[in-house]
């Protein structure tokens, strides 16, 4: 230990900080101290503390104690998720080198990369590299790839957190085991945000056994400030979107107080609005106010990142586009709009702001719609307490491995059995049978069991050296054009008639418009003109109303974690303590649900049954979520209609759903338990939806992760059209032809797991199953109904139509006080 | 398998739809159909997407009982009877077509039809662009033709999107008519649906494995 304390790295680095008025943070010396004792490990460290600089300078500094140790080329592989993160990354590492004395090169590959400096880099790999588990697999992909590697001593994995629960957290494990065997010695090392499942964490991304293994964490905490906006007056009929327009007044403000704010919205639709709105209300803002999110152009999100950076901006209006990312110093507020649906990702979001070590970060939370307030206070109390999300890693995904394996075989060839050995040692696959194995090997050499169906297939051949290889140069072509776990909706590209790129937008919004119609893209008000191969062609439009795409990816679900907190507060709001803003605002709406209905207590679940001229309602508020909340609402129709044969039209929202019918619905206290009881819970389940449905939906991402569905990239002449199919054609050859296909199982057991959330929906009727069930007949809508009545009205009205029929419901719902 | 019919009059002459993805001409003898694709599951093979051959035996078994069923002379496809290059489907294509020695093919070219003559004379397929019998005209695609004839075409796999309560829908396959044109729905399962592009005047014959509806 003082050995290190006194080597002659360290020196080097602490001084190189003196001269800049810093010292390392306790837990960047302690990474340093453990890697140099050949340690790999996680550190937990909340951002803008010098995360980076506690795995970037233990490389270094483990090169300047003994240069001798490490070879020419790479010598740090840095993995992060996001391309727009590693620019500004390499040019703090740049600078550091360069300050130190060392003649280290940093350099950046990812999809952005020019195919001069790729080749370049091919020749002579840098030092450091930094690039995204999607890179590492094209690098894979390459032959004679293992050279570039052999010599790696570390490879870091960045926000870690943002990977682990996704597919592209599975790409991450399988690289991690590929440059392991390329590199033996190799140390690992994580950075995450703090998540609720660390130790899980930390085993997922280094389970293997000759590893020796620690955990940093940074003491410091980021101080938070929550602060609610409450609107002038109390609504005690909320509903969502309606407070929009008057909050805006209250926004104008903040933007002018603070140096530069961002404002998050949920929904790339919600995003294109605010934009508008805050415009029509401070024109001189022009300029000054950007919009960012993930369908608009590169170059422009380049440069309003760059004008974030240099302060330019005062302010912009953006969605999870800029959740993660580039520390933007001069950022000093974030504005939250409207439910954020999870405490991590508010944690995140606000911890944008006051990005310094010892600044406070400040985050406003703007609700929607009255009742978002009591989510606030949620929030608050789950920050607290320091409960944050766990997120699951996913296993046992055979279309990643799949992807992975022909990867191999693109590149170098493989060994059926080392990769094997290889695979169970990655933590997703550690329950893989031998039977999987053969049936993965089976699939990308003899496309599938019954070898007469698949004469002709061509893709991976075992060569006479005993590797399995891809030989033909179109199937390695069509590969590597499909490495990767994220799968995009269709997008095409807009652009305008007379030139000029726009954004993208998903094929199923244009599809619905037809020429002349307007719609509004990045801010700004487009016509259409007409499409063409994948490209819509626009010009400016003078016209006012305009849609809004709703893009599908937008919604998100609220998290089981957030939605524990909800119901305490709920109940809290009857009688709020004094420090309490948001449920002390709340009272009159609370008082109001329960003078009318009920408000359930923590160890209570109402139902409510509405009769009106539409017809009789049914409610329910299990406050899980909009996922659990459509497999629930399903569920409890089926149960129904089985005591009376009745047709539904069914509402949810994050907080409860509705059943709507022309008929009365036979629900009361006598039945109530036996329709929410635990008994056949997921025979039910699995009648009452159509789980092949589901199935087919999630094989999607599963038939072009695998390479069964050739993916047109927009703006390419190549479409390989030949080879076009949709997922659901595939879906219903293989449950026809092959129904034991690994990949058609991984489908239905990404719906339990996923989309019927098995787990939460168990533990949420086990919850409900020792509660006491309140069945309350209201005599009109009630304030926790009355947003999901909205939701509801909103599918099916033109919106001019819809606020007139609001107000009606409204004034009707006064009439019985 | 199944054959349910409906009797239709267009121009005077009686039609036989199927929902079988065919239509029987009576007073041609003539069996009637479009986009068979046939290659493209192997096509599919070739390039390393494993899609069995099944698909491809079930689509001419189904050929196989409506021409047991209809007895017909002739059979007229309306474009795109093969998916892609020469391929080991053909093979499988051509001695399954050896059990009907008697039956004229005749082959209106569409946009995926691109194989070599000596292949379709070896075949025993006559192969036209367009094909005229009044007081229809063949073609594969409308939108290359402008004639004042009544057109029965394909390449569009036409199908219908029905919108149910709660979030249900359902896509089927059909056929579209218009005042001068009727578009055959593809004959192969393994082709995907267009469900938009119906014109407003147009009536949809769709269809499942038990029956035929009118929209």
């Amino acid at each position: 230990m003082s050995q290190f304390k006194e080597s002659e790295g360290l020196r080097i680095i602490n001084n190189w900080m003196a001269e800049k008025g810093q010292a390392p943070f306790p837990f960047q010396l302690q990474t340093w101290q453990r890697f140099s004792n050949r340690y790999s490990g996680m550190v937990v460290a909340p951002t803008g503390f010098g995360k980076t600089f506690s795995v970037f300078l233990a490389v270094v500094i483990d090169y300047l104690n003994q240069p001798n140790q490490y070879s020419k080329g790479l010598k740090l592989l840095w993995i992060s998720p996001l391309r727009s993160l590693a620019k500004d990354l390499a040019k703090a590492m740049t600078e550091a080198v360069d300050e130190i004395g060392l003649d280290w090169s940093v350099q950046v590959r990812n999809g952005d990369t020019p195919t001069a400096v790729r080749r370049k880099q091919e020749r002579l790999m840098p030092d450091v590299l930094l690039t995204t588990p999607e890179t590492m697999h094209l690098l894979f992909s390459q032959k004679k790839n293992s050279k570039w590697f052999s010599n790696v001593k570390c490879v870091a994995i960045d926000e870690w957190h943002e990977l682990i629960g996704n597919k592209r957290g599975v790409l991450t494990e399988l690289a991690i085991s590929q440059l392991k065997r390329y590199s033996p010695k190799l140390r690992i090392w994580g950075i995450t945000a703090t998540i609720g499942n660390l130790e899980e964490a930390k085993h997922v991304l280094l389970p293997y056994d000759d590893l020796k293994i620690t955990q940093v964490t940074a003491k410091q905490q980021k101080k938070l400030d929550i602060i609610s906006v409450l609107p002038d007056q109390i609504e005690v009929l909320p509903w969502a979107g309606h407070l929009g327009a008057s909050m805006v007044d209250k926004i104008l403000p903040i933007i002018a107080a603070n140096t530069t704010t961002l404002i998050f919205t949920n929904t790339r639709g919600q995003a294109e609005l605010w934009y508008q709105l805050l415009l029509n209300a401070q024109p001189d803002l022009a300029g000054l106010l950007a919009i960012h999110h993930g369908s608009i152009d590169k170059k422009l999100r380049n440069w309003i990142e760059d004008n974030i950076s240099s302060g330019y901006l005062k302010a912009v209006v953006c969605t999870s586009s800029l959740d993660l990312g580039v520390d933007f110093k001069p950022v000093d507020c974030v504005i939250q709009i409207g439910s954020v649906k999870g405490v991590a990702r508010f944690m995140q979001r606000a911890g944008r702001s006051g990005h310094s070590p010892f600044e406070r970060s400040k985050i406003y939370f703007i609700p929607t719609h009255s009742l978002e307030l009591v989510e606030v206070s949620a929030l608050k109390a789950a920050i607290k307490e320091k409960r944050v999300e766990a997120r699951d890693p996913m296993v046992l995904t055979f279309d990643v491995l799949v992807q992975f394996m022909v990867t191999l075989a693109v590149g170098e060839g493989f060994n059926s059995e080392e990769l094997f050995h290889q695979i169970k040692a990655v933590h997703a696959f550690q329950y893989i049978t031998k039977d999987d194995w053969q049936w993965c090997l089976h699939f990308i050499t003899k496309g599938g069991k019954t070898l007469k169906s698949y004469e002709e297939f061509h893709k991976v051949i075992l060569d006479d050296d005993g590797k399995y290889k891809v030989k033909r140069r179109r199937i390695s072509m069509l590969h590597r054009m499909n490495i990767g776990a994220i799968v995009s909706e269709v997008n095409v590209m807009v652009k305008y008639k007379t030139g000029g790129y726009i954004g993208m937008i998903e094929e199923f919004f244009i599809s619905k418009l037809k020429p002349g119609d307007s719609f509004i893209l990045a801010g700004r008000v487009l016509e259409l003109v007409q499409i063409k191969d994948m490209t819509v062609l626009v010009r400016r439009s003078k016209a006012k109303k305009a849609i809004s795409p709703s893009w599908l990816g937008g919604r998100l679900p609220l998290t089981s974690h957030l939605s524990h907190y909800l119901r305490l507060k709920l109940s809290d709001a009857l009688l709020p303590s004094r420090l309490e803003k948001e449920l002390r605002f709340l009272n009159p709406l609370v008082s109001r649900q329960d003078k009318h209905s009920h408000i359930p207590k923590a160890d209570e679940f109402l139902v409510e049954l509405i009769e009106t001229k539409d017809g009789y309602h049914l409610f329910m508020y299990p406050f899980e979520g909009r996922l659990v909340h459509e497999v629930f609402s399903s569920l409890m129709a089926y149960r129904i209609s089985k005591l009376k044969e009745l047709t539904f039209t069914i509402a949810m929202n994050d907080y409860g759903f509705e059943l709507l019918s022309d008929q009365p619905i036979p629900v009361d206290d006598s039945n109530i338990e036996t329709l929410l009881g635990k008994d056949n819970l997921m025979d039910d389940v699995i009648a009452s939806i159509n789980a092949s449905e589901m199935a087919s939906r999630k094989f999607r991402d599963i038939a072009v992760i695998a390479g069964l569905v050739v993916q047109s990239q927009p703006g390419t002449r190549k479409n390989n059209k030949s080879l076009q199919s949709s997922s659901g054609l595939i879906f219903r050859v293989l449950e026809d032809y092959e129904p034991d296909n690994l990949l058609l199982r991984q489908a239905y057991t990404e719906v339990f797991n996923q989309q019927l959330e098995e787990a939460r929906l168990q533990q949420a009727f086990d919850r409900i199953s020792k509660s006491k069930i309140i069945v309350k007949h209201a005599k009109s809508f009630t304030p926790l109904s009355f947003p999901l009545k909205v939701d509801s009205l909103r599918g099916t009205m033109s919106n001019e139509s819809l606020d007139k029929r609001i107000q009606r419901i409204k004034e009707q719902a006064f009439k019985i006080d | 398998m199944h054959i349910v019919k409906e009797h239709i009059t267009i121009k005077n002459e009686e039609l036989i739809l199927t929902n079988q993805r065919a239509l029987y001409w009576q007073r041609e003898h003539a069996l009637i159909l479009s986009d068979l694709h046939i290659g493209k599951t192997a096509h599919f093979r070739k390039h390393g997407i494993p899609m069995p051959d099944e698909i491809l035996q079930r689509d001419l078994q189904r050929l196989k009982e409506l021409i047991n069923h209809f007895k017909p002379q002739r059979l007229y496809i309306v474009g795109d009877l093969f998916h892609a290059e020469r391929n080991s489907d053909i093979t499988t294509f051509k001695s399954w077509l050896q059990q009907f020695p008697e039956l004229k093919i005749i082959l209106i070219q569409g946009n995926h039809d691109r194989q070599s003559k000596s292949l379709m004379d070896d075949l025993n397929i006559k192969v036209l662009s367009k094909l005229e019998i009044n007081p229809f005209t063949f073609i594969h695609d409308i939108s290359e033709i402008q004639t004042d004839n009544f057109k029965i075409s394909g390449h569009l796999h036409p199908g219908i999107l029905l919108k149910g309560k709660g979030k249900q829908s359902l896509k089927l396959p059909c056929y579209q008519i218009t005042k001068h044109q009727l578009i055959l729905p593809a004959f192969s399962l393994f082709t995907g649906l267009n469900t938009k592009n119906t014109p407003k005047d147009a009536i949809l014959y769709a269809f499942t494995d038990t029956s035929i509806t009118r929209f």
